[in-house]
């Protein structure tokens, strides 16, 4: 039994270091607010990303990650899954046909259906999210071996990830961009290995996430010209 | 480990053999040779060697399979449109590869992707023509569109079907270009129009593997197919001029007008329209 216990208190002295340490990011977050805003009730709001035709490579689980952070928390909004609204105005929001800036929004609106069904969707703001995570600098070495009698890894290795992304805020109501809100998450990662490799990760797309969500439920909800 | 001769490389048998294909099935021929000479005289070696037979069949059929992949684009969820209908009836007739088209490609070096689009093709073009003409008929092969009472039929088809994958791309993403081809005739059977179409889709590789994203990509390559066709083949082709009622009261008129056309004028016998690779705005 105390054999368990001393086992257990070991691997604990392993894990408990990579859950509680992690590695330190830097982040950004900013807004341009160019017309007042807020959001009634029966209001929501649709994550979009820009299309891939104009070179934008927003990875879907970071505008799933957003659209999840602003359904959720204080002053949650109602958030529209991106694939029902896309498929309730086929063909107009397609990676091709999507409009790429607000002068577009009155031609849209007006043709056959697209008003009715963004009403009926209760879709007061679409979110353009841009940017993407790359990784910017990286380097050391880390080796690892197995055989019979166990094995183990040596070694040092680091990466810098930057997280960049920028989302555009679209009034539909109004037919004009109510502003955009971007952020800027970089963070170097480390991987120190003695027989166990430690990871400290630097999580800056999660963070960027966090951070932009927050960000966009504040300048959506919160009317500073009022 | 294994050491191999004959390719002068080590093998570890773990999960990653799988990924090197031609060294493991090398090795693993030259493995059963070895267990077939070193069998002992007591007989119990037919055994071992049996099960080392099964166990190395069974290796080898799986690296095979780890160097191939297979991606069946079931029916693509294609939504109604939002779009006011052409005023004419037409007909369809579709190829045969339309019914059940597959692409297999080797990426040189690397792994063989076959892609099966099966019916998809068809489907995808049933929905969009029903939803875009007042009147729609699908004709198989045994009818002569020129006997139905119709204003025009169309001819889609595949001209190419292309693929790129991250180790070509040097990109986490999966992209697919599908080239369609949209034929259409007159009542009378003259061709109108020849309009080729390319079509893109491109979607991020997932943690689960290549398929997903392959197949995600092609079925957003047939939604922009779905979408250019909508937003542009009027357009690019005048489909709509060849409604019977108009042809006819524009040849009752005394004026010489026709109708507007909807090409250049160099359209009318036989319209060649080349693919529109721009990310034109219609809404702008």
């Amino acid at each position: 039994m105390s054999d368990q216990i001393d086992r257990l208190g070991k691997l604990l002295l392993v894990i408990l270091p990579c859950i509680v340490v992690s590695a330190c990011t830097t982040a950004r977050v900013e807004d341009v607010r160019v017309t007042a805003t807020g959001i009634l009730d029966g209001e929501g709001v649709v994550i979009m990303a820009r299309s891939y035709h104009l070179g934008n490579e927003t990875e879907a689980k970071f505008t799933r990650c957003v659209g999840e952070a602003l359904g959720r928390g204080a002053s949650a909004l109602r958030v529209v899954p991106n694939n029902e609204f896309v498929d309730a105005l086929f063909p107009w929001f397609e990676p091709r046909t999507a409009p790429s800036d607000t002068k577009g929004l009155p031609d849209l609106l007006a043709r056959p259906g697209v008003a009715d069904k963004i009403a009926a969707k209760g879709v007061r703001y679409v979110i353009w999210l841009d940017g993407d995570t790359d990784r910017v600098a990286g380097g050391g070495s880390l080796s690892c071996a197995a055989g019979p009698g166990g094995g183990g890894c040596f070694g040092f290795a680091w990466w810098q990830n930057d997280s960049k992304y920028d989302a555009a805020v679209w009034d539909l109501t109004a037919l004009q961009s109510a502003g955009t809100v971007s952020t800027d998450v970089s963070g170097t990662s480390f991987l120190p290995a003695i027989v166990i490799p430690i990871p400290l990760i630097a999580r800056t797309r999660a963070k960027a996430c966090k951070g932009l969500a927050d960000q966009l439920k504040a300048f959506i909800v919160t009317d500073e010209f009022a | 480990m294994l050491h191999c001769p004959r390719t002068g490389s080590k093998v570890i048998i773990t999960g990653w053999t799988f990924r090197i294909c031609g060294t493991l099935t090398t090795c693993s021929a030259l493995i059963y040779e070895r267990a077939t000479v070193q069998q002992s005289p007591l007989g119990r070696s037919n055994l071992t060697s049996n099960t080392l037979k099964a166990v190395l069949i069974a290796v080898f059929l799986t690296a095979l399979g780890a160097c191939s992949s297979q991606v069946t684009v079931n029916a693509p969820t294609i939504p109604d449109p939002l779009v006011d209908r052409i005023p004419i009836s037409v007909a369809v007739k579709f190829p045969d590869t339309f019914e059940h088209f597959v692409h297999q490609e080797n990426v040189i070096g690397k792994e063989k992707w076959t892609i099966d689009l099966g019916r998809s093709n068809t489907l995808l073009f049933t929905k969009l023509f029903d939803a875009m003409f007042e009147e729609f008929t699908v004709v198989d092969d045994s009818v002569d569109p020129r006997d139905l009472p119709i204003d025009a039929w169309i001819e889609p088809s595949i001209d190419a079907f292309e693929f790129s994958v991250p180790s070509q791309s040097q990109t986490p993403s999966f992209a697919v270009w599908i080239r369609y081809r949209i034929k259409i005739f007159d009542s009378g059977g003259k061709q109108f129009a020849n309009w080729p179409i390319s079509a893109y889709g491109k979607s991020l590789s997932t943690t689960l593997g290549g398929d997903d994203a392959l197949r995600r990509a092609a079925v957003l390559a047939m939604r922009d197919a779905a979408a250019l066709v909508i937003m542009q083949m009027d357009r690019a082709t005048g489909i709509s001029s060849l409604n019977r009622e108009t042809l006819s009261k524009v040849a009752a008129s005394p004026e010489p007008a026709m109708p507007e056309p909807a090409l250049p004028e160099t359209a009318p016998e036989e319209s060649q329209t080349t693919a529109s690779e721009d990310t034109t705005n219609e809404t702008g």
